[in-house]
């Protein structure tokens, strides 16, 4: 089934279009990247989708609601943790959840039902009671994921969870989304500008100045746009680079880099008797969305 | 229901943790209250003292006590007619902040019904508006009470509570469309600023209102917060004057008090006609409805979808 079915998708601000005809389909329990650098149109994408803001054209549905005829069950069904933090400095970890809470219609106790797995996981006791503006960064986005699942969400949309995080925090937020994913089959869009972060997703979708430039799994958007590096330790020569003839090459001082798109396995097996001494380094998600845009996600 | 409370509950918190904000949302009534105790008070007690000297033996009629008691009471509509102003406005200012920092995303994603973000805003800064101000009339009354008599019933005590109560709701009402102008919390506290040094000369408690130009009077009797300080200076003045008229045996046929009353007007004037108790009300009471018809219009739209 699918979580959300977004199509012919568009956004427009006066003269500027910032989402422009999009149609992706998210199923439901998948990790879904969504990536682009900034002004992309991801924001705008999510805003849409939490129903936020207004679509100018196109249609979306989440699971089988219409977004703008059925708000209210989408927003029952969605959590979002959002890219800066939009709970009050000066209120405490507690008061914040507990308002938010309300939001939902959830009492207190209620609240504190929903929140007895992530006081250990996220660590929630030590800083309860103290005020969300005494939080450091991780701390802080800790209590942003906790707000954005006190509904119990069906889908959970993460706007760059994990930007100036810690390691550890890091790991807190990605053990936690994983158990979701796992678990508790919960869909999970992310955004995000760590691009190791979507080595797990189910879907990739890349965006550039609001039009889908590609999509597909990981391996396949890196057998399709990232170059795998053959590091070929050897002396230089005519007759070995006869050998790569045909490929991208360079020589570094003791060895080879020779750039393969898609199977190298063929290659190497024609030449085993002279490449023996090599490595291969296969290409990254930083290489697909370089190639893609020509610029690289900071 | 649940969901409108914890809304409402979570602004009142937002304002209310803010000590900084609380205070400055009663410095104006500070600054009129230490004003008074520097100079205004003896410059009013001057005033009535010189016209006391000019009606011969008026003096010796009139007690101490009650100009004192007076000049009191004159002072405290001032404090809560300029707290019913800053109170609900800075509380309001929740709303520019929640914008700014897209805090409202949050609870735009949320099952919450759009009136009831708006309403939920328009009751927390009115109920803010009504703790503090009730409880500096709760406690000014205290300790006027303290000082010896205030000659006021238990009628005009809950009349003054149910002024209070009128003027946060009107001022709440009308800056509830005034904050939507603000795009960045910086333009509202400098118009709060603005704001702040105002509200003591609109609602006259620096200077009576009958001190400046017809014209004058008119504009700033257009806004609801003078006459919610009149209204006050009715319910909390009356007793003190009848008191006086009393006191004077009609030695001056009334003219004493009725030249106070002239001074420090009891009655709204605007293009030339003046308002009584009862056509105050039901300005203030329109002005409330035609504010809250304009904010269900402008909030609908900005608050739906953009």
């Amino acid at each position: 089934m699918n979580a959300i079915t977004v199509s012919d998708l568009s956004k427009e601000y006066k003269e500027h279009l910032a989402l422009d005809h999009i149609s992706f389909e998210v199923k439901e329990g998948e990790l879904f990247a969504y990536l682009g650098e900034n002004g992309a149109g991801k924001s705008t994408t999510i805003n849409i989708l939490s129903t936020v803001l207004k679509k100018s054209g196109g249609s979306v549905k989440v699971f089988d609601y219409e977004l703008g005829k059925e708000d209210d069950e989408i927003r029952d069904a969605i959590g979002i943790v959002f890219q800066n933090s939009v709970l009050d400095n000066k209120l405490t970890v507690k008061e914040n959840l507990y308002t938010r809470g309300a939001y939902y219609g959830l009492s207190g106790r209620q609240v504190d039902e929903r929140l007895v797995p992530f006081m250990r996981s996220f660590e929630l006791s030590e800083i309860w009671n103290r005020k969300y503006e005494t939080l450091s960064g991780g701390q802080r986005r800790r209590v942003d994921i906790v707000r954005a699942l006190l509904n119990d969400p069906k889908i959970l949309f993460l706007d760059e969870p994990t930007t100036g995080l810690d390691p550890k925090s890091r790991k807190i937020v990605w053990d936690h989304i994983n158990y979701l994913r796992r678990e508790k089959n919960r869909t999970i869009f992310l955004t995000t500008h760590y691009m190791e972060e979507t080595r797990d997703a189910d879907q990739v979708v890349i965006l550039d100045q609001g039009k889908i430039i590609a999509k597909g799994t990981p391996a396949e958007l890196k057998s399709k746009y990232a170059h795998t590096r053959l590091i070929w330790y050897t002396d230089r020569s005519g007759e070995r680079e006869e050998v790569i003839n045909g490929y991208e090459f360079t020589y570094d001082s003791d060895h080879y880099n020779v750039m393969f798109q898609g199977n190298i396995t063929d290659f190497l097996y024609q030449n085993k008797s002279r490449i023996t001494d090599y490595e291969i380094v296969k290409g990254s998600m930083d290489d697909v969305f370089l190639n893609l845009t020509g610029k690289e996600l900071v | 229901m649940k969901k409108f409370a914890g809304l409402t509950k979570r602004n009142l918190m937002v304002f209310f943790k803010d000590w900084q904000s609380v205070v400055f949302s009663v410095l104006t009534s500070m600054i009129v209250f230490v004003l008074y105790l520097l100079f205004l008070k003896g410059t009013f007690m001057e005033a009535f003292q010189s016209v006391l000297d000019a009606v011969p033996g008026l003096a010796d009629f009139i007690r101490e006590e009650e100009i004192e008691t007076y000049c009191d009471l004159l002072l405290f509509t001032g404090v809560l007619g300029s707290a019913m102003i800053t109170v609900p406005f800075q509380c309001l200012s929740i709303i520019v902040r929640d914008r700014e920092n897209k805090i409202d995303y949050d609870i735009l994603a949320t099952p919450v019904c759009r009136w009831q973000i708006v309403l939920s805003y328009f009751t927390a800064a009115a109920l803010s508006s009504v703790l503090l101000t009730g409880l500096i009339l709760t406690a000014g009354l205290a300790i006027l009470v303290s000082k010896g008599s205030i000659y006021m019933d238990a009628a005009h005590v809950m009349g003054a509570y149910g002024v209070v109560v009128l003027g946060s709701v009107s001022a709440t009402s009308l800056f509830m469309i005034v904050m939507l102008s603000f795009k960045s919390s910086s333009a509202c506290g400098a118009f709060f600023g603005i704001l702040s040094a105002a509200a003591g000369f609109v609602i006259g408690a620096y200077i009576p209102l009958s001190q400046f130009s017809e014209s004058v009077q008119t504009v700033c009797n257009i806004f609801p917060a003078s006459h919610i300080t009149i209204l006050l200076r009715n319910v909390l003045l009356n007793g003190v004057l009848s008191e006086m008229n009393r006191s004077a045996g009609g030695v001056d046929n009334g003219m004493f008090v009725y030249s106070l009353k002239e001074v420090f007007p009891f009655e709204a004037h605007m293009f030339g006609n003046n308002l009584d108790v009862s056509g105050m009300l039901v300005y203030v009471s329109l002005a409330v409805l035609v504010c809250t018809a304009v904010m269900i219009f402008t909030y609908a739209k900005t608050y739906k979808r953009k």
